[in-house]
């Protein structure tokens, strides 16, 4: 469709790259959209099907348009980034559309990876996933499943976990390797939100990470990085030591950046 | 009112005027953000983004032809806010307009209030028609004479002379709301008015600048916690005391300000349940409310989400009397609006003078009417090849199906860089303003 992706001239757009959800509806995938929200069972994934596809793909196609929104809604938070601002409505309506997506995928018991079964390299859920998953697709990544695609999606958290998950890998077709930006900023936070980070950074020195901006909702598990520092307290106008807003956010989000940087050295090595 | 308006067999629209620069290069400061008729309809104001406001004035009907309106010139042109900067927090407090409210006429002058992120002003706008001549001590042009040269003396006398609108700012109402100002709305009681930002929403007096109540605040103590703001607000159109506002979740609370200074508890709460089968991501997104309107008699309101436009009885909570499809072939589009922003588009509706047709605007520059008597609705578009002087305009449609009639548009041909966001409805007659990006088309029922 003639969505036109550069809306600059009314003074909120960005330019986009090539969605892949344009790619998903020219090949004429059940439009996304009209999913419902799917529980366990596969029955509902009867009616809303407008192209008329057979319910199976409805399920990961759901897990697809997932992935693509919360990727999406972390690109839009991280305009802050580019000094962008961002209306207070839309951020709200941004961060509840994230906390739907992070509520479902916990539901989903995708989001509990434990070291262990990262280790023992099979997830229930990512072969059930990978069973229909085809090379030009955006790749499917549940922080679970996504362990099995770290390899060439985005670099595991530990050094341990490649060999399991090359063990796991051999029978299914890797997915490919389409690294987006946003895809990586979402498995390093579904990570890290999950995992116990003193897990993993042993070894690692990781006072450059632990500044006053991460808030402590990070550690706690829940999928907040943003959520803090994006409604500063306007009332407030003084305030110890602060920066705007937008320095805060910037500065969580660059030390995200600087983990993947720092991940994909460790990995490599 | 002549007859039922909208799509009904009755009314054909023509195009009457087309104002704005006919240029594909939009300049970023005439990107109109506002549109409202004054309380007669012979006035009619614009905003846009550059902080201008421009009033138009319908010229009186000529006897020559009496099958045509009044047509609508430039009255009034002023710069009502500049662009400033919030040192503070290292923002700039953008100089667009978000909303004109007209105050009823009491005298001469027309006021408005106009208002910004941050501030509310009140303008008053007035006509000057006569001028005095004839001092004593000074030239017709200003300067001073010599007073040796005085001879004689005379009385200064007003004699007329070209008629000069001036626009002066009355009051100006700052430093108030912390949040972005969304509304702005008079009481019925014309000595008070409310305005509502993000979070909360502030009653001031018209004559008083200094201070205003805080009657309903949302801001939770942590901020963590906040999942919804305040979309729209309105006054009662009769009951001074009633007002309503709408949230980002798709809620009205309808609040009374005899029940408690701080209206937090509302009077009633209007929430439609979700239809479960169309849940998606975006149903929260989708759900927000972008603008709500009571009805001129007060007994409904009517309020626009990204797709529908519903009609609330006061009376009943649970759920509208009348839901209007305004552009479902999105709905399957949801996920493509969503990443190009076009889902938090805030549209804007009116009601007509008898209450009897809603408008509202959406994508390809197509503007859509529900006329709710005869439950007919009909879709027109605001373009500059439709602008012969009184040619009347055809219906659009938007195919959904796999066929494409002849003169359908497809979903996917849709322009959605060309918004109608503002319209407005003149509350005597059938003519109506609809703002493109940075043009205003004035139509008119064909009259025969």
């Amino acid at each position: 469709m003639t969505l036109s992706k550069d809306t600059s001239m009314l003074g909120r757009g960005v330019k986009r790259k090539w969605s892949c959800l344009e790619e998903l509806e020219a090949e004429g995938l059940p439009d996304a959209a009209e999913e419902k929200q799917q529980s366990a069972s596969d029955e509902s994934a009867e009616s809303g099907d407008e192209a008329g596809l057979l319910p199976p793909r409805s399920d990961m196609s759901h897990l697809q348009q997932r992935q693509l929104v919360l990727g999406l809604c972390l690109e839009k938070l991280q305009r802050y980034q580019a000094g962008m601002e961002l209306s207070l409505r839309r951020s709200v309506l941004l961060i509840n559309t994230l906390r739907q997506i992070q509520e479902e995928m916990r539901s989903d018991g995708v989001g509990t990876c434990t070291s262990d079964v990262l280790l023992n390299g099979v997830h229930p859920d990512s072969c059930l996933l990978r069973d229909d998953f085809r090379e030009e697709d955006m790749p499917v990544t549940c922080p679970g499943c996504a362990e099995g695609d770290a390899e060439s999606l985005s670099p595991p958290l530990s050094p341990e976990f490649p060999s399991p998950e090359a063990a796991g890998d051999q029978q299914k077709p890797p997915p490919a390797a389409t690294v987006s930006t946003f895809s990586d900023a979402v498995n390093a936070m579904g990570y890290l939100s999950d995992l116990a980070l003193d897990d993993i950074f042993e070894d690692i020195d990781t006072s450059m990470y632990e500044t006053s901006d991460l808030p402590s909702a990070w550690s706690a598990g829940s999928l907040w990085p943003v959520s803090v520092s994006l409604w500063p307290d306007e009332d407030v106008k003084m305030r110890p030591g602060s920066h705007s807003s937008a320095g805060s956010l910037q500065s969580c989000l660059t030390d995200l950046n600087e983990l993947d940087h720092i991940m994909e050295i460790l990995v490599k090595s | 009112m002549a007859g039922p308006g909208g799509g009904s067999n009755d009314v054909q629209w023509c195009f009457s005027q087309v104002k704005g620069s006919i240029d594909d290069d939009v300049a970023e400061a005439d990107i109109i953000s506002t549109v409202e008729f004054n309380h007669s309809g012979e006035l009619l104001a614009t905003g846009d983004k550059g902080g201008r406001v421009v009033i138009f004035q319908q010229e009186p009907e000529s006897k020559n032809q009496p099958q045509c309106r009044g047509e609508y010139n430039v009255y009034s042109t002023f710069q009502s806010h500049e662009p400033e900067f919030d040192y503070l927090k290292s923002l700039e407090i953008e100089e667009k307009i978000n909303k004109i409210r007209w105050l009823p006429q009491k005298n001469a002058a027309q006021f408005l209030l106009s208002t910004n992120d941050k501030t509310i002003k009140l303008w008053k706008i007035s006509e000057r028609d006569k001028r005095p001549e004839g001092y004593n001590l000074k030239e017709e042009d200003g300067r001073y004479r010599d007073p040796n040269s005085v001879t004689a003396l005379r009385v200064p006398v007003f004699r007329p002379m070209d008629l000069m609108v001036e626009a002066s700012p009355r009051r100006v109402f700052a430093n108030a709301h912390t949040y972005h100002i969304n509304s702005i709305s008079v009481n019925s009681d014309y000595e008070t008015y409310l305005s509502a930002d993000d979070l909360r929403i502030n009653l001031w007096h018209l004559e008083i600048t200094d201070r205003s109540f805080n009657i309903v605040d949302i801001k939770p103590a942590n901020m963590e916690e906040l999942t919804e703001v305040i979309t729209a607000a309105e006054f009662h159109p009769n009951q001074c005391n009633t007002f309503v506002y709408s949230s980002s979740k798709g809620t009205i609370r309808m609040c009374d300000m005899r029940a408690s200074a701080l209206c937090d508890k509302h009077a009633k709460l209007f929430e439609e349940p979700e239809d479960p089968n169309n849940r998606s991501f975006f149903s929260e997104i989708i759900s927000s409310i972008s603008d709500v309107k009571f009805s001129h008699s007060g007994r409904y309101m009517m309020t626009r989400d990204y797709l529908s436009v519903k009609i609330w009885d006061l009376n009943m909570e649970t759920r509208p009397v009348e839901t209007y499809q305004v552009h479902e072939y999105l709905r399957s589009k949801l996920c493509s609006l969503y990443e190009n922003d076009c889902i938090f588009d805030k549209f804007e509706c009116c009601w007509n003078g008898n209450d009897s047709v809603v408008m509202t605007g959406s994508y390809n520059n197509f503007f859509r009417m529900f006329d709710r008597g005869y439950r007919q609705d009909v879709t027109l578009e605001a373009s500059r090849e439709n602008s012969k002087p009184r040619s009347v305009l055809k219906p659009r449609k938007v195919s959904t199906g796999g066929k494409r009639k002849k003169d359908e548009i497809s979903v996917d041909s849709l322009d959605f860089n060309k918004k109608i966001l503002h319209t407005a409805w003149h509350p005597l007659d059938n003519i109506i303003a609809v703002a493109t990006t940075n043009n205003l088309y004035i139509f008119q029922e064909k009259l025969n």
